[in-house]
C-alpha cells in the first residue's frame, strides 16, 4: 500500500472537519518527533557518556570493586548467550521443524499457542523458577548452567516463531515438486526447506540474541555476578555480564563505577545495533535473492 | 552378511525392504521423534514452571489464606523474635502476614496508567509513521523505531536514574504541584521524583517502539480500499484514518496493546530502579512511590531468605505466581482475539 | 568468514581457559553496603600480596550477605546485624566482628546549614518514620532544638527506608525500638520491618541508593552508614545529632562512638552476638555496631577454606590499621576483640 497521497480529498474547501483533520495531523507528527527524540536523547545519553569510558584497557581488565574493566562482563555476556542461543537452536528449530512437517492441525495450534504464551512470561519468574529450582534445591549455585537455561527460555519463543514463520514461507513449490520425486520428510528439510527458510531463521537467531544480551532480571539469580572471568565450569562459578555492571555501578557514589556503568550501557547499545543491522541486512538480503528468481 | 530384508506393509502391498531403504525410514523416525520431543519441551517449559512455582508455594497459600490478596501489609515478621505463627497447620515468623495489595495495585495501576498514556501516542505515532514521512526516509525511521525496541531495560533505568528522577524531584514535581495542584492526584508533595510518575514514563517509552511497530505493519497491510472509499465519500483524512481505517485493523492493534500490557506488567529492572519501593502503602498521588510485584520480588528476595521458616520465600513465590498468572490470561486473551479476527475475516484457523 | 568464526572461538576459549587458569582458589565476599568500602580497600591491598587467591566483593545488603553466606554461595556474608537465635539453631554460623562502625541519620533540610545540626532523639524519629510527625517545624522537633527553632522550615518530611534487606535497617529499627516502647511493640527491627503506612516513605536501595534519594529530595531523612561520610557532604546532606542512653545529643565522631564501644565490649560474648545500639554513658553514640563476616564454619571446600582463614586473619590484624578504618570513619576493634574473632576464625575449617 502506498501512502502517497494522504492529503485531503479534491473538493477540500474549509470545511470544519478539514481544519481538525489538519490539526490532528499535525498533532500526530509532533508526537512522532517528541517520541523519536526522547529516544534518540536517550541513546546519545548513553553513548555520549559511554563513548569516552571506552577505553582499550576496559576490554583486558575486569572489574573490581568499585571499577576497573569489563573484560570480564564482556566474555561473560557472550558465554551466556551463545550457550543459550545453542540450547535455543537444538531445542527452538527442532519444535519449529516438528510444527511445519510433522504436526497434526491441533499439534499445530497448540505449540503456535504456547509458544506464544511463553513470550508473555515476565523475566522475573523465569529467574525465579531457576534460582528456587537450580540454584537452591539442585544445588547449582550460581552458575553458567543456569545462566544459559534463563536465557534460553527467554530467546526461545523468538526463534520458534522466526524458524515457524520462515519454514512455512517455503514455497510450496519447491515442496511439493520434492516430494513428488520422492524425497522423504527428513531429505525435504534438510535440502529444501533449510536453505530458503535460513535468512529468517538467522534473523530471528539475531533478534533473540538482541533481547538476551539486554536481560538482568533472569541472570542476577541464576548466574550471580563475579569479578573475573568466567572458568568454563558449568556449575558453581557465577558469571559476570554487562547489565549487572549497568544496574550496580551506576548507584555506587564513585566516579569510576559511572564511567563503568556507561561503557557497559554504551557497549550494549552497540551491540544491540549490531545484531538489528544484521537482522535486516538478512532480510533484504533474502528479499533480493526472492526477486531474482532461481 | 547377508542383508536383513524386511517386509514392509500388508497383504498385496508387501514388498522387501532394501537395507537404504531400512536407513532412511530409520531417518525419518528418528527425525520426528526427535523434534517431538523438542516440540514436547516448548509445551512443557510453561506448565513446569507454573507447577513447580506453585507446588513450592502451597505452605504460604494455606498459611497466607485470602488476606494475601486484600491485605496492603507486607509483614515479614519477628525474626529476632522467639516462636512461631502458625495458620491452616503452617508456620511462619512470629507475627508474620503477607498481604500483596500494595504490588498487585502497584502493577496494574502502572500498567494501566502506561496504556493510557502509550496507546494513543502509539497510534498516532503509527499514523504519521505510515502516512506524513516521506518515502526516502521510510526505511530509516523504520530502523529507528526497531532499534529503540531493542535498548535493554537497565538502560531505560539507567536514564530514569540519572536524568527523569531529579528533573522530576527538582522542576517537574514542583511547578505541577505549585500550578496544577488543584486536579485530583496532582497536588500534595512531589516526592523524591522515584515513583507512579517516573515508572509510566519509563514504561511508556519502553512499550511505545513495540506498539507503533505493530501498528504500523498492521495498518501498511491493510487494503488502501477503506481508506479511499471512505475519503469518496467525503469525510477528511483523519476522519477516514480513525473511522474507517483503524476499526478494521483494530483486532490486531487491541492485541498488541494486551501484550504490550503484558510487557509492562512484567517490566522487572527499569521499574526496580525509579519506582520507590513503597511498603504497606498505597499511592496518594502521581508523584507518590509504589512498587510492583516484578520489583519487590528482586528487591525482597534476599531479606525473605533470612527467614528461617522459609515462609517469606515462598510468600514471595506465591506472589511470582499470581503474576504469571495474569500474564498468562493477558496473552490468552490476546490470542484468542487474534484467532477471532483471523476467522472472521477468512484467514483460516491458525 | 569461516576462518574469522573460528578465531573468535579460539579467542573465547582462551578468555575462559586463561580465566580458568588464573582462577586458582575463587572467594565470594557479598552483603553489607556499610562495610563495602571497607571491603574493597582490604581486598585491593590483600590481592597485592595474595596474588593466588581472588575475591570478589559485592554490596548488595546484609539480608543478601546473611543468605548466601547460609546457603554456601558466598564464602563471607557481610552483614551489619548478628544472626538471631532461630537462625543460629537451624544454621550455626560464626558471626565474626571486623571492625566498629557507626550510623548517622542524614537530612535535606533547606535552611540548615552544614555547621550546623538538628538534634533528633529515637522517639522523635519513631514518630516521623510513623507519620505522626510530619513537617519540619512540628513542635516537637522544636522542643528540642531551641537554638535551631526559628531556622526549621515548613518542609514535609519524606521519610526514606531501606528497600532490601539491610543491616543498617537493622540498627536504625534497633535504635528505635530500644528508645521507643511503642515502636518495640510495634514494628519492632529486623533486617527488614513491616515499615508503617507514610505515604511519601520511600525506600532506596543500598546505601549508595540512600545517599542519592535523600540528595534529591528536600525535606528527606534517611538513616546512612558512617562510611559515606564523604558522600553525605559532598551531596549537601546534613547530619543529626543523637540523642543517647543518658539523654545527651552527640554526634559521630571518633571520640563518641570509642565511648559508646568502651561501654559494651567487655560484655561481648564468645560468639560475639551484641548489640552495642543505645549504649550507657554520657558521651555514647547511641547506633553503633560490629560489622560481622557470617561465615560456615564448616566450609566444603578445604583450600577456600584455608585462603578464607588467612584473609580474615589478615584483616583483623593488618586491616585494622588507620589507613583503612580511617577512610571509613570506622574504628578498630579493641584487644578483647580481636581475640574473641581469631577465636571464631579458627573454628573454620
Amino acid at each position: 500500500m502506498t501512502a502517497a497521497n494522504m492529503s485531503e480529498p479534491l473538493h477540500a474547501g474549509t470545511a470544519p472537519s478539514t481544519y481538525i483533520s489538519r490539526g490532528w495531523w499535525g498533532l500526530s507528527v509532533a508526537c512522532l518527533v517528541a517520541v523519536i527524540g526522547l529516544l534518540f536523547s536517550i541513546f546519545a545519553f548513553v553513548i555520549a557518556r559511554g563513548l569516552p569510558a571506552l577505553k582499550p584497557s576496559i576490554f583486558v581488565t575486569t572489574t573490581h570493586g568499585i571499577a576497573g574493566g569489563l573484560a570480564n562482563a564482556i566474555v561473560g555476556t557472550i558465554l551466556l548467550v551463545v550457550i543459550g542461543l545453542v540450547l535455543v537452536i537444538i531445542v527452538g528449530l527442532g519444535t519449529a521443524v516438528w510444527t511445519v512437517e510433522f504436526a497434526p492441525k491441533w499439534g499445530k495450534r497448540v505449540i503456535r499457542f504456547m509458544v506464544d504464551v511463553l513470550a508473555g512470561v515476565p523475566s522475573i519468574v523465569v529467574g525465579y523458577f531457576l534460582y528456587v529450582a537450580l540454584v537452591q534445591e539442585a544445588g547449582w549455585g550460581f552458575s553458567l548452567i543456569a545462566g544459559s537455561l534463563a536465557l534460553a527460555i527467554f530467546m526461545l519463543p523468538y526463534v520458534v516463531r522466526a524458524a515457524d514463520v520462515a519454514l512455512t514461507n517455503v514455497p510450496r513449490t519447491m515442496r511439493e515438486g520434492a516430494v513428488a520425486l520422492g524425497a522423504r520428510p527428513a531429505m525435504v528439510v534438510a535440502s529444501i526447506d533449510f536453505p530458503y527458510a535460513l535468512p529468517g531463521i538467522l534473523t530471528g537467531l539475531l533478534v533473540a540474541s538482541g533481547i538476551g544480551l539486554g536481560e538482568t532480571a533472569p541472570l542476577i539469580y541464576t548466574a550471580g555476578w563475579s569479578n573475573y572471568m568466567p572458568t568454563l565450569a558449568p556449575t558453581h562459578s557465577p558469571v559476570g555480564y554487562l547489565t549487572y555492571v549497568v544496574w550496580t555501578y551506576i548507584s555506587q557514589p564513585f566516579e569510576e563505577s559511572h564511567q563503568l556503568a556507561y561503557a557497559a550501557a554504551a557497549l550494549l547499545m552497540i551491540f544491540v545495533f549490531l545484531t538489528n543491522l544484521l537482522a535486516r541486512s538478512f532480510v533484504e538480503y533474502r528479499l533480493n535473492r526472492g526477486r531474482t528468481s532461481r | 552378511m547377508a542383508a536383513a530384508n524386511m517386509a514392509v506393509g500388508s497383504g498385496d502391498t508387501a514388498k522387501a525392504v532394501s537395507p537404504a531403504a531400512l536407513q532412511r525410514i530409520k531417518a525419518q523416525l528418528a527425525l520426528r521423534i526427535l523434534t517431538g520431543f523438542a516440540a514436547l519441551v516448548s509445551f512443557a517449559i510453561i506448565f513446569l514452571m507454573l507447577f513447580f512455582l506453585i507446588a513450592y508455594a502451597y505452605p504460604a497459600i494455606r498459611f497466607n489464606g485470602l488476606q494475601f490478596l486484600t491485605s496492603p501489609i507486607w509483614n515479614i515478621g519477628n525474626q529476632y523474635g522467639s516462636g512461631v505463627t502458625t495458620r491452616n497447620g503452617f508456620s511462619g515468623p512470629p507475627g508474620a502476614s503477607f498481604g500483596a495489595l500494595v504490588f498487585i495495585f502497584g502493577s496494574v495501576l502502572s500498567a494501566v496508567c502506561t496504556m493510557v498514556v502509550a496507546v494513543p501516542l502509539s497510534i498516532m505515532v503509527a499514523l504519521s509513521l505510515v502516512y506524513r514521512v516521506p518515502r526516502q526516509f521510510r526505511p530509516l525511521t523504520n530502523a529507528l523505531v526497531e532499534l529503540m525496541a531493542g535498548i535493554p531495560s537497565v538502560v531505560y533505568g539507567l536514564w530514569g536514574l540519572v536524568v527523569l528522577v531529579p528533573w522530576i524531584a527538582g522542576a517537574f514535581g514542583p511547578w505541577v504541584t505549585g500550578h496544577l495542584g488543584f486536579i485530583p492526584f496532582l497536588g500534595g508533595s512531589s516526592g523524591s521524583g522515584n515513583g507512579l510518575l517516573a515508572s509510566v514514563f519509563i514504561l511508556s517509552l519502553m512499550v511505545i517502539p513495540i506498539m507503533v511497530a505493530t501498528t504500523r505493519d498492521v495498518i501498511l497491510a491493510q487494503s488502501n480500499a477503506i481508506f479511499e472509499a471512505s475519503m469518496a465519500l467525503g469525510s477528511s483524512s483523519w476522519q477516514a484514518m480513525t473511522r474507517a481505517v483503524l476499526p478494521s485493523v483494530r483486532a490486531g492493534v487491541v492485541a498488541s496493546v494486551l501484550l504490550a500490557f503484558g510487557r509492562a506488567i512484567g517490566e522487572t529492572m527499569a521499574v526496580l530502579m525509579v519506582c520507590g519501593a513503597a511498603i504497606n502503602t498505597f499511592p496518594q498521588n502521581i508523584f507518590s512511590p509504589i512498587n510492583t510485584i516484578a520489583a519487590v520480588i528482586v528487591s525482597q528476595l534476599e531479606s525473605a531468605l533470612t527467614d528461617s521458616t522459609g515462609m517469606a520465600q515462598r510468600s514471595l513465590a506465591e506472589i511470582a505466581v499470581v503474576l504469571f498468572l495474569i500474564t498468562l490470561l493477558i496473552n490468552i486473551i490476546a490470542r484468542s482475539i487474534m484467532r477471532g479476527a483471523d476467522r472472521r475475516e477468512g484467514r483460516g484457523a491458525a | 568468514m569461516r576462518k574469522t568464526l573460528a578465531l573468535a572461538i579460539a579467542a573465547l576459549l582462551l578468555a575462559s581457559g586463561a580465566g580458568r587458569a588464573l582462577a586458582a582458589t575463587n572467594l565470594l565476599e557479598t552483603g553489607s553496603t556499610l562495610l563495602y568500602p571497607l571491603m574493597n580497600l582490604w581486598v585491593a591491598d590483600y590481592q597485592k600480596d595474595h596474588g593466588d587467591v581472588q575475591i570478589t566483593t559485592q554490596g548488595t545488603g546484609s539480608g543478601t550477605g546473611i543468605s548466601q553466606a547460609i546457603a554456601g554461595v558466598a564464602q563471607i556474608g557481610a552483614s551489619d546485624a548478628y544472626l538471631p537465635d532461630g537462625q543460629m539453631k537451624s544454621n550455626p554460623m560464626l558471626n565474626i566482628p571486623l571492625a566498629i562502625s557507626a550510623q548517622q541519620v542524614n537530612y535535606n533540610v533547606p535552611g540548615i546549614s552544614s555547621s550546623e545540626h538538628i538534634n533528633l532523639s529515637g522517639p522523635v524519629l519513631a514518630a516521623i518514620y510513623s507519620g505522626d510527625i510530619k513537617y519540619w517545624d512540628d513542635s516537637k522537633i522544636k522542643d528540642i532544638n531551641k537554638d535551631l527553632a526559628s531556622k526549621l522550615p515548613h518542609q514535609e518530611i519524606v521519610p526514606v527506608h531501606r528497600a532490601d534487606g539491610s543491616g543498617d535497617t537493622f540498627l536504625f529499627s534497633q535504635y528505635l525500638s530500644k528508645s521507643t516502647p511503642s515502636w518495640q511493640s510495634g514494628p519492632g527491627y529486623g533486617t527488614t520491618i513491616s515499615w508503617p503506612s507514610v505515604g511519601s516513605a520511600v525506600g532506596a536501595t543500598g546505601n549508595p541508593g540512600m545517599v542519592q534519594t535523600c540528595q534529591n529530595t528536600k525535606g528527606c531523612v534517611a538513616y546512612i552508614g558512617v562510611s559515606f561520610l564523604n558522600q553525605t557532604e559532598k551531596a549537601g546532606l546534613g547530619y543529626a545529632a543523637l540523642q543517647n542512653k543518658d539523654g545527651k545529643f552527640v554526634l559521630p565522631t571518633g571520640a563518641t562512638i570509642s565511648a559508646a564501644a568502651s561501654a559494651t565490649d567487655k560484655a561481648t560474648p564468645g560468639d560475639e552476638r551484641i548489640s552495642m545500639i543505645f549504649a550507657q554513658g554520657e558521651n555514647s553514640y547511641p547506633i553503633i555496631n560490629y560489622e560481622y563476616a557470617i561465615v560456615n564454619p564448616k566450609q566444603p571446600d578445604a583450600t577456600k577454606a584455608a585462603e578464607l582463614k588467612k584473609f580474615l586473619g589478615w584483616a583483623l590484624t593488618s586491616g585494622q590499621s588507620e589507613k583503612y578504618l580511617g577512610a571509613v570513619h570506622f574504628l578498630p576493634l579493641p584487644a578483647s576483640v580481636v581475640k574473641l574473632s581469631q577465636a571464631q576464625v579458627n573454628k573454620i575449617q
